[in-house]
């Protein structure tokens, strides 16, 4: 069942950005500071970066790093989550490890990766993969525990063995909680993408970014802002798209749409 | 316990289908333990035995908390006896499977699967041909009244609906016991009313062997051939009374039976007074 059409709400996040837009625009043009350009010199810079093979390159290798980073942790993080909501052995043994590692921001462990891993696309792809883990383990972890008791024994009354009901029974019932972690973790993925680039500046959106900051580039770098932020929004509505066609049998979460899909 | 006259004679016969009665489930000195949240040891369940025959339609009634789910759901190999043992067909119960089939409260469907998709479950995990299943099943979602919602998905039915679909999720992989566990106990009274004769009906193609939990004296007495009268906690087994009514039974013809009507009123005195007999008059 589809919720009601509630009119403009399509319309509505366009308008947002907009009115973002001409904000930013009237701050910029009142302010009058070389470091705060107006948001139509921001805009009039993008197709330089994007016409720039350079910049293309730097940015689709932002991309790569982020989509392997982000596929590895959740290919890890749903089984874990899964097995640690259904087993209790499971639970206790990493329940205190994710505690301490949780609070503690991943771009902050970069400095010590790199050391170790160097300044390539392992280490920058590693704290991805580390921010994602995080909320995909937690969203499978509590999708998995709150999957019906009775669900369970239904399965093995048909005959199904724990390992199927794992996948056929609990991975079904739990992948709205999942794909609502996964969100959480494409948006997280694309934060640790930007500021591993900004610490180990050798490649990336957010090497262009910096660059463009040191030369004093500053339309530049508010064109790579708005470049890095509608990356973020159109992953984010594709996900989104994907996310209402895989749970469509579940109850429906918002009757807004949180997102541009 | 004259106060439940057809029970003496009840005795001496078998309860229905004379000749070989052969018991299908038998409960051996059950007992079961809980430890409650402030760690203390909790008996819901204390040295139960009871026999159920084959095709028969028992009924374990009893106030909530007095352990007659837990009766149902270590039958069904759902959870092991602290004490005691259970059997079926004489082979010890050690956990699930398809020869028991239970029904919940909570219904308990896949939320994922439409409703053919959740019927067709238990044959296509037997290894039933998916044409050949989806047939069956077809045919078991029209006779639980659910044709027409082939392709819809839980949310989108009632609860009297959900309990429907469930029921034929657990018939379609055809188990020899059905275990209810309270299955209309989440409904209102007129979707209760039309699942119980539905079940009646349903239950009289086959005459399956009905393990049926509830709290509910009518009901037991509507369905069933035996209750089994449970004490509150620790639950024990208080009367087993032989529900001696003619079937097919008919609700509207029940209802205005002296019979059923003593059988019910009789067991709610049970229920009022405790072990000592007609006080509440």
């Amino acid at each position: 069942m589809r919720s009601r059409f509630i009119p403009g709400t399509r319309a509505a996040p366009w308008l947002a950005c907009l009115g973002l837009l001409v904000l930013w625009q009237i701050a910029a043009l009142a302010l009058k500071n070389d470091s705060f350009p107006t948001a139509w010199a921001a805009i009039r810079a993008i197709p330089l970066i994007l016409a720039d093979k350079e910049a293309l390159i730097n940015i689709l290798a932002s991309q790569r790093r982020m989509t392997i980073g982000f596929a590895v942790a959740i290919v890890v993080s749903v089984p874990l989550g899964l097995m640690m909501g259904r087993s209790r052995a499971v639970a206790s043994f990493f329940n205190p490890l994710l505690m301490v590692i949780y609070p503690v921001p991943k771009a902050a462990l970069m400095p010590i990766i790199m050391l170790w891993l160097g300044v390539g696309d392992l280490s920058k792809t590693l704290v991805i993969f580390l921010g994602v883990s995080l909320p995909v383990i937690y969203h499978s972890f509590e999708g998995a525990k709150s999957v019906e008791e009775k669900m369970l024994w239904s399965g093995a009354a048909m005959g199904l063995s724990a390992a199927q009901r794992m996948v056929r029974i609990v991975l079904p019932a739990a992948l709205p909680e999942i794909l609502t972690g996964c969100r959480t973790g494409l948006v997280l993925a694309l934060i640790t993408m930007v500021t591993s680039e900004m610490i180990a500046r050798q490649s990336g959106a957010g090497n262009i970014l910096f660059n463009a900051l040191d030369m004093g580039e500053y339309d530049l770098v508010f064109a790579m802002i708005i470049i890095i932020g509608a990356m973020g929004i159109c992953l984010d509505a594709m996900f989104e798209t994907l996310r209402a066609r895989l749970v469509r049998w579940s109850e429906p979460q918002f009757d807004m749409p949180l997102s541009f899909s | 316990m004259n106060v439940l006259p057809s029970r003496t004679e009840a005795k001496a016969q078998p309860v229905r289908a004379p000749g070989q009665a052969t018991a299908m489930i038998e409960i051996d000195h059950v007992s079961q333990m809980f430890q409650t949240s402030a760690r203390q040891d909790h008996l819901a369940l204390s040295d139960i035995s009871l026999t159920i025959e084959d095709g028969a339609f028992v009924s374990i009634l009893g106030p909530s908390g007095c352990g007659k789910s837990t009766l149902l759901y270590i039958v069904g190999g759902f959870v092991s006896p602290t004490q005691g043992s259970a059997r079926m067909k004489g082979r010890a119960i050690t956990g699930p499977g398809p020869d028991r089939g239970p029904v919940f409260q909570e219904f308990a469907l896949f939320p994922w699967k439409t409703v053919l998709g959740n019927v067709m479950y238990g044959p296509r995990q037997q290894g039933v041909k998916a044409a050949e299943a989806e047939a069956q099943c077809r045919a078991l979602i029209e006779m639980v009244g659910l044709k027409g919602f082939e392709d819809f998905y839980p949310k989108e039915l009632s609860g009297g609906m959900k309990q429907r679909v469930a029921l034929a999720r657990t018939l379609a992989y055809h188990p020899e016991v059905l275990l209810m566990d309270e299955p209309f106990g989440a409904l209102d009274a007129h979707t209760r009313t039309r699942l119980q004769n539905d079940l009646l009906n349903i239950w009289e193609r086959d005459r399956k062997t009905v393990l049926f939990v509830t709290h509910s004296v009518e009901e037991a007495v509507f369905l069933s051939d035996k209750v089994v009268m449970m004490t509150r906690s620790p639950g024990r087994i208080r009367e087993i009374i032989d529900i001696d009514l003619p079937r097919p039974r008919h609700r509207s013809e029940l209802l205005l039976d002296p019979r059923y009507q003593k059988y019910v009123v009789d067991i709610e005195r049970m229920f009022d007074d405790g072990p000592v007999q007609g006080s509440a008059l």
